[in-house]
């Protein structure tokens, strides 16, 4: 009896190892080889780097010197500044006071003309350091403030300190249109412009829906250049601009435009239009203007020169009021502008209808649609402050400098959320490869982002502006890469149709003789399983 | 019409561009038409950054990709040489691209990518799908039209690709016709009804960017922008063999495009003294022109763009009539052969009807899928033949490169030369295969550049001309031409898609079956039951079973 005991013993012990080394080698070393066979490729991300960008530095520094007559007038500035940039989360002054130095002293006491002032400033200081303003005081003022092109504001006396820190939040640093690039909400700025770019194409077109009816004569190439070129070569360190001009002829466009009696005009009437027909005039253009074709965002200004039984055209508003302005214009944001020139009644009126577009105002008319679509927001007034009217066509010093914050602080944003909505992608969707190329791209990017935010606070601009492009480029390369979706369209149901016909069979009895395997190793007497 | 003649000189002063349009209307007796429009924008060179005329797409393209010249063609449809003669471009079946750089570009392969893929999008068509396995680089039979400089390699700087797959319809016409500077809205391009042209037997766009002299001694040279379409109507789809404008496009014509500097139609009325016809309206010239033993009469027609409607047609003055039709000096034929999945053959056919020897070459053009041996090249049955001038053969490689051979034949005199090549069928990778892909496998025409020695049915305009007026009186000692033949379709070995799963399954199946039993014996032992042991609860639940079954 003995013995039958010992002998069924050792031949449960025999089955007992079969079952074991089943379970072995399907589940201990089938199972991790299948997962590692079929895992999707994925490069190691620094997630927890891409996770705290919210602790880099969020500031930048800006440089703010005060030269007042006297140190207590400087310090009640100083104090004032201080206490109303506390609370901004964007700007942070480094202000530097001094005492106007005698000779300086007279020249400003001395010189009738604000800009002969300035130029005194440019003598005894450097004015072409950017991110670095001056607050300078000046007795014979008209106004409480005076600010011009260059980087220099002028004030009267402690009186105006209140109006010189709202010039300084509202102008000079604009610091709700650099809040709103990080805020969640879209803000009219941010709509407007169109987004950061290492270049853009700015495309003028002449649109000449008439040709066998009227002669126009406007030098595309040379207005593009004069004008345009001029504008963008200040911020031609920003982006590469490409200047372009062409013209579409006969571009038929239904404006569906009404007659209006009009006792001004040479011919006793205009055409009005509704700007809410407008839009559909986009898209009419869109079709001819050929702007998909380029490499880059395209900036699009086009002319439209209105035929002779149209013009001259008159926009209205909803409420059938006409649109007071010298040129007739609209603006679409992230995309351009339109300016509408009606040729005059003499200009129809002749044997041979002939049409000089008038240069000078039709280029002021795309250069002011121009500077809210390259992120130079317009200005808004601000009682008993003098801003002096733009008289060229290059953009003021301070905005340039504010420019560049702006599209450094939108570059280390739009890098951050891309990467964050990147990496939040990857963690619902388990089919997404991140190859070698693409890994690093994000690595750059995440190194570029620290870097930038770093630099920016210590008020270095111009590099911090090139290393948050860095930032962008890699980012959106990283983004945007094909190799990303390389497997995302693998469906799960055809993976189970294949590994269900397999698995479950298999699995189904090796599972099941786990629980006899465990009350056995336990020592435990194991219920036989009977077959009849 | 005084005032516009000022403008336009004005325009063309004030830019240097010049826009052309021609229409050039030829019947094919007996029962086809064949009509080409031509629509030709000169531009300066320098002035691609500020266009008038000129496309800007097109200008972007050429001058990103650094492209010399550029030939792209879709096509729908066959051109039938022996019937119907030489057309004054053929074209290949399909989607046709070959492209000219400039020796300053470094990755040429590179950049011809990157070409396609942007012409891809700009016309709709699928010209991504080129890349170096379906690319060559002809070395004998393309020669650049434009002006280059002659010191030049300009053999390495061309790239050839052809989809003969590739379907042409109205998704292809209209990015093409934006490119137009009267779009469709006036000028000839206001014919181009696209409901109309697609109801043809043949039709064919295309866009060709060369650079022509611009002065007599060519220091320096203008870019041609030339855009084209090929229509061949069938009298039975027109309805009677008395055409008109209207019956052919839908409507009348519109006028000219007021901005283009000249806009002549020709109609070739040669025919008229074997079919006779009357023109209406009347041309407002008739003019004949001799050309290498061919001679022609053109009826010319200068459209006004102040004109109103025009409705350009034909009466015949006797219907039906039969004739004998005369194939052109040289026409040619090509088909597959052989049976089963295993191997098979091209023949292409040559027959020189002329009664001097003519020299052409011959361009194969097999995809890497259908492995053409050299070795069994065969012309006229021989494999050593005194014909073949020059050989020149690129062997493919699988999914990298297609196979390549071009021969310079001369082709004796009242002769029909037949050239043989066997090739294989090839397995694909089951992702390999294209949609449907029991429709069979497109293989792409040949390319026959000949230089004929007479200019019998010849309608191509000399290489130094730009508009349709330069073909008459123009006699050469030669005739260059570029033909395609038709092309082939192969089935290669197709499998059953479905049968990846179905040996999943089977396998599986197999596998489950076997494992079972193995790891019962395995694990379990059979125990001998008593009588009267209690059962347990999942034995009584079997023994109900059991019992309602008996």
């Amino acid at each position: 009896m003995s013995k039958h005991e010992s002998k069924t013993e050792a031949e449960e012990s025999n089955r007992m190892w079969a079952s074991a080394s089943f379970v072995g080698v399907l589940i201990i070393i089938g199972l991790p080889l299948w997962w590692k066979t079929t895992e999707v490729y994925r490069v190691a991300l620094p997630y927890d780097k891409i996770s705290s960008f919210d602790q880099l530095p969020r500031k930048v520094a800006v440089d703010l010197k005060i030269l007042a007559y006297d140190d207590v007038t400087a310090a009640d500035l100083e104090a004032l500044i201080e206490k109303a940039f506390e609370d901004s989360d964007i700007i942070k002054p480094r202000i530097q006071k001094a005492v106007l130095s005698d000779e300086l002293h007279h020249a400003l006491e001395y010189v009738a003309d604000e800009l002969d002032a300035v130029e005194e400033i440019n003598r005894a200081y450097n004015l072409t350091e950017r991110n670095c303003f001056y607050l300078v005081q000046r007795r014979n003022l008209f106004q409480h403030v005076w600010l011009g092109e260059e980087r220099v504001m002028f004030f009267r006396d402690s009186e105006a300190s209140r109006l010189v820190v709202e010039s300084l939040l509202r102008w000079v640093y604009q610091t709700s249109v650099l809040s709103g690039v990080r805020s969640e909400t879209v803000d009219a700025a941010r709509s407007t412009r169109l987004p950061p770019a290492a270049g853009y194409h700015v495309v003028l077109s002449v649109v000449h829906p008439t040709p066998d009816k009227l002669e126009v004569e406007f030098d595309a190439k040379e207005a593009v250049e004069d004008y345009i070129g001029t504008f963008v070569d200040e911020l031609s360190y920003l982006h590469n601009f490409t200047l372009k001009s062409q013209w579409l002829y006969l571009l038929d466009f239904n404006f569906q435009a009404k007659e209006v009696k009009d006792i001004n005009e040479d011919r006793g009437r205009h055409f009005s239009v509704r700007r809410d027909r407008l839009h559909l005039l986009l898209t009419s253009l869109e079709e001819r203007a050929a702007t998909h074709v380029a490499a880059l965002p395209t900036i699009n200004l086009a002319l439209y020169i209105v035929p002779c039984h149209l013009s001259p055209l008159q926009i209205y508003y909803d409420d059938d009021k006409p649109v007071q302005a010298t040129m007739q214009a609209f603006m679409s944001p992230k995309w351009g502008g339109v300016v509408f020139a009606s040729p005059s009644a003499p200009d129809c009126g002749h044997q041979h209808p002939a049409f000089h577009p008038h240069t000078r105002l039709v280029m002021g008319t795309f250069l002011a649609q121009l500077r809210p679509l390259l992120g130079i927001p317009e200005v808004d007034y601000i009682p008993d402050a003098f801003l002096v009217p733009l008289r060229s066509v290059a953009a003021r010093k301070w905005e340039v400098d504010s420019l560049v914050r702006l599209r450094t602080l939108e570059q280390i944003t739009s890098a951050q959320r891309t990467l964050q909505s990147l990496a939040q992608l990857l963690g619902e969707i388990s089919n997404i490869v991140i190859t070698d190329e693409v890994g690093a791209s994000i690595n750059s990017a995440v190194e570029s982002i620290q870097e930038a935010s770093h630099l920016l606070a210590e008020g270095d601009i111009m590099n911090a502006y090139d290393t948050s492009k860095r930032a962008y480029l890699a980012a959106e390369t990283a983004f945007m890469d094909p190799s990303l979706l390389a497997l995302l369209y693998f469906p799960d149901d055809q993976k189970y149709a294949i590994y269900i016909p397999l698995f479950l069979p298999i699995m189904f009895p090796v599972v099941l003789s786990l629980k006899n395997l465990l009350l056995w190793f336990r020592g435990k007497p194991v219920h036989k399983d009977k077959i009849e | 019409m005084a005032f516009c003649i000022i403008f336009l000189t004005l325009i063309l002063g004030a830019f240097g561009e010049e826009f052309i349009e021609e229409i050039f209307i030829k019947p094919l007796p007996p029962t086809h038409l064949y009509s080409y429009f031509q629509f030709i924008t000169l531009v300066d060179t320098e002035s691609f950054v500020h266009s008038n005329l000129a496309p800007r797409s097109i200008g972007e393209v050429i001058s990103r990709f650094q492209v010399d010249e550029l030939h792209m063609t879709l096509t729908e449809g066959q051109w039938r040489h022996s019937q119907w003669g030489y057309p004054v471009l053929d074209a290949a079946p399909g989607a046709e691209l070959y492209a000219w750089f400039n020796p300053e570009v470094k990755d040429i392969d590179l950049e011809w990518r990157k070409l396609s893929a942007t012409l891809s999008g700009l016309f709709c068509a699928s010209l991504n799908f080129i890349d170096s396995f379906n690319t060559i680089t002809p070395q004998m039979a393309l020669w650049p039209t434009g002006a280059v400089k002659s010191n030049l390699n300009v053999t390495t700087l061309l790239r050839y690709a052809s989809l003969p797959r590739e379907i042409v319809c109205t998704e292809n016409l209209t990015p093409w016709k934006k490119l137009l500077p009267c779009e469709s809205s006036r000028g000839f391009s206001a014919l181009l009804n696209s409901r109309m042209i697609h109801n043809t037997n043949y039709h064919s766009i295309g866009v060709h960017v060369r650079k022509v002299c611009a002065s007599e001694d060519c220091t320096e040279t203008k870019l041609e922008i030339k855009q084209t379409v090929a229509l061949v109507y069938d009298y039975k789809i027109i309805g009677s063999n008395d055409w008109s404008f209207r019956k052919l496009f839908g409507h009348g014509l519109p006028g000219a495009c007021p901005l283009a500097t000249s806009s002549i139609i020709h109609v070739d009325i040669t025919s008229n003294t074997s079919y006779p016809f009357q023109l209406s309206p009347m041309p407002d010239k008739v003019v004949q022109s001799r050309r290498g033993g061919s001679d022609l009469k053109l009826a010319v027609y200068e459209i006004d763009a102040s004109v109103e409607m025009i409705n350009i047609g034909v009466k015949h003055s006797t219907k039906e009539k039969l004739s004998v039709i005369i194939p052109p000096p040289l026409h040619f034929n090509r088909y597959v052969l052989g049976y089963g999945k295993e191997f098979g053959g091209i023949v292409t056919e040559l027959v020189n009807n002329y009664w001097t020897a003519i020299d052409v070459v011959v361009l194969e053009n097999a995809p890497w899928w259908l492995p053409i041996q050299l070795s069994s090249l065969r012309i006229n049955s021989e494999a050593e033949s005194k014909l073949v001038k020059s050989q020149y053969y690129s062997p493919g490689r699988s999914r990298q490169k297609p196979y390549h051979l071009e021969l310079l034949l001369k082709l004796p005199p009242r002769s029909t030369t037949t050239i043989t090549i066997d090739f294989e069928f090839v397995f694909l990778k089951w992702q390999e295969y294209p949609p449907d892909a029991n429709h069979g496998f497109y293989i792409g025409s040949a390319i026959i550049a000949a230089n004929l020695p007479t200019a019998k049915n010849y309608t191509s305009l000399p290489v130094t001309g730009i508009n349709y007026h330069s073909t008459i009186n123009a006699s050469q000692s030669w005739y260059p031409a570029v033909f395609r033949t038709n092309g082939a379709m192969v089935s290669l070995p197709t499998p059953d898609f479905s049968m990846p799963y179905n040996v999943i399954c089977l396998a599986c199946t197999v596998v489950a079956l076997a494992f079972g039993p193995l790891h019962n014996i395995c694990t379990k032992e059979l125990i001998l039951k008593p009588v009267g042991t209690p059962l347990s609860l999942t034995q009584k639940i079997l023994n109900f079973f059991k019992r309602k079954k008996e």
